[in-house]
């Protein structure tokens, strides 16, 4: 019973909070989904065959300035790993997923 | 925005700025008996300096120097160190210096927080990391860096899409999203501001590319591709992760410039050069390394050995001015400069990657808040710049490291030291007045009593 009424005040509380910072919420999501878009369409890319930066870039679509950036985020936490070299270019790929 | 206004904290010495000018300086007060506040305005202490790779010209790591005077702040029974704080105004009184800090909000308890981590790993937005220069990523909420002081999360609330998964995820539930901003007050008999500087921005000259072209970097950003926690992991180029063969250094990009309103000479852009390059050639050998110079300005201890021994690495070095940097289909920089090597001639080379040598500039106008005027050169003004360095010209607050001027880490915690050391001489000589005037009224009420 504590928990669902701990759960409902939390609930409310986030509610509230999400109001006061309408405009910030808004720009951020967007931002959220744009990035989602982006990052499954990388891993789409990846997914079967290593890829470098420009050969990404391309498929995309996109400046490789920012496929890199987005490489990098998802290299960070995990989700894309380095997989050699070709040529001058680091080959990646997507990051085994744990069990 | 609400502000909560907290007690008063009486303490000796109060020093601005946590970087290794800061950490010195509190250091040597505190060794000496003395209760030491600090203020950073950034989530962890550290600086400059815990962002860069190795430090000239003994190549010694600048986090194993860094990261144990880090500790030793936080752990230092006499200092007290506030981190995400700015000063707001200082007023002066028969006790010293009143010193109203605002402690800004990281939405969370910042006692109950462990680093775990587990907040940052959950968030799901993805940022540019100022740590990296912007070249990396980190998330809404997050420990600023892996070696931060304190290892405290920190909550970007213009990022925040308030999803709540942070709050989920926290094991000792510690994310705060309603936490407001506080005021808090801090009573000093000293002041040693260590607010350090800024570097001239990449986009400053337009000649150089304006801050568009992707392959060419400042030098802070280079000390982040070469530092093991850098944001690739290995030198690649930020415009399409090529590994360079290729990579110049145009010095006095930002320095001894007056159309940039920067007449003097940062003093470390040589040397930082000169030490990526030698780096470089440990990291890339087959790399060609080209650094573009006016004159090397090597005047410290082992320095001119170092530039010698850069020389001998290979190391291209071009004496000539560099007018104006472009880019060819390939994104590759192409350098137009005049070599007056051989006489004049103006000549283009094209590499992979540009690093510009930006040099140091004033961070903080110290004149609204501790009304200490800024020299010629936007730096503290000090009165007596050879035979006290330290002392600024309002008694009782004293400078030191880069707020003064352009200097190297060697220099910064030289004059670390020289500046608590005027600090601690100041708050005996008070003392000493305190006392000498205690015992004086003494004596004359036992006068008075007989």
């Amino acid at each position: 019973m504590n928990k669902k009424v701990e759960a409902r005040a939390r609930a409310e509380k986030m509610k509230q909070l999400r109001k006061e910072h309408k405009v910030t919420v808004k720009r951020t999501q967007g931002l959220l989904k744009e990035q989602k878009r982006i990052h499954r369409d990388i891993c789409l890319t990846i997914r079967d065959t290593p890829k470098t930066i420009p050969e990404i870039a391309e498929v995309m679509e996109m400046p490789s300035h920012e496929v890199l950036w987005h490489i990098t985020a998802l290299k960070k936490y995990d989700v894309v790993a380095e997989e050699g070299m070709c040529g001058e270019y680091v080959l990646y790929t997507r990051a085994e997923e744990e069990a | 925005m609400m502000e909560k206004l907290l007690n008063t904290l009486k303490i000796d010495a109060l020093v601005v700025g946590g970087g290794i000018a800061g950490m010195q300086s509190a250091l040597d007060l505190a060794d000496q008996g003395y209760q030491v506040a600090m203020v950073e305005k950034e989530a962890s202490i550290g600086g400059k300096m815990i962002a860069l790779s190795k430090v000239f010209p003994t190549l010694d790591c600048c986090s194993c120097i860094t990261t144990p005077k880090m500790s030793a702040v936080a752990h230092h029974e006499n200092i007290h160190l506030f981190t995400y704080c700015e000063v707001q105004s200082v007023e002066e009184n028969t006790n010293g210096f009143k010193t109203t800090v605002l402690q800004k909000p990281r939405y969370l308890d910042a006692d109950a927080c462990t680093g775990c981590r587990m907040c940052e790993y959950v968030c799901p937005i993805d940022l540019r990391n100022p740590f990296d220069l912007n070249m990396g990523a980190t998330r809404a909420v997050r420990v600023p860096f892996s070696t931060a002081v304190p290892q405290i999360a920190v909550l970007d609330m213009e990022n925040c899409i308030l999803c709540g998964k942070c709050e989920k995820a926290c094991p000792v539930g510690c994310i705060d999203f309603s936490q407001q901003p506080k005021l808090f007050t801090l009573q000093t008999d000293t002041i040693i501001l260590a607010t350090g500087f800024e570097t001239t921005k990449r986009d400053a000259k337009k000649e150089y590319g304006a801050g568009e072209l992707h392959n060419v970097i400042d030098g802070l950003m280079m000390e982040r591709l070469l530092a093991p926690t850098g944001p690739y992991g290995r030198i690649i180029r930020p415009g399409d992760g090529k590994e360079p063969d290729s990579i110049a250094y145009v010095q006095c990009a930002g320095s001894r410039d007056k159309t940039l309103g920067v007449e003097y000479c940062s003093r470390v852009c040589c040397m930082y050069a000169i030490k990526q390059a030698m780096l470089i050639s440990g990291s890339l050998p087959l790399a060609d390394i080209t650094i573009y110079y006016m004159d090397i300005r090597a005047f410290g201890k082992g320095y001119e050995q170092f530039f010698q021994n850069a020389r001998a690495m290979g190391v291209e070095f071009v004496r000539g001015k560099v007018a104006k940097i472009t880019q060819d289909d390939h994104q590759n920089p192409v350098v137009r400069f005049e070599s007056t090597d051989n006489g004049s001639k103006v000549s283009e080379r094209t590499h992979d990657l540009v690093v510009l040598s930006t040099g140091m500039l004033p961070s903080y106008d110290t004149k609204p808040v501790y009304r200490i005027p800024a020299g010629d050169d936007g730096f503290v003004y000090v009165p007596e710049p050879n035979s006290a360095p330290c002392v600024t010209d309002r008694e009782g607050i004293f400078v030191t490291g880069a707020a003064a001027g352009p200097m190297d880490i060697v220099d910064s915690i030289v004059m670390a030291g020289a500046a608590a050391m005027e600090s601690a001489a100041y708050m005996s000589e008070k003392q000493d007045q305190a006392e000498i005037h205690e015992q004086a009224e003494e004596s004359e009420m036992e006068v008075a009593h007989v």
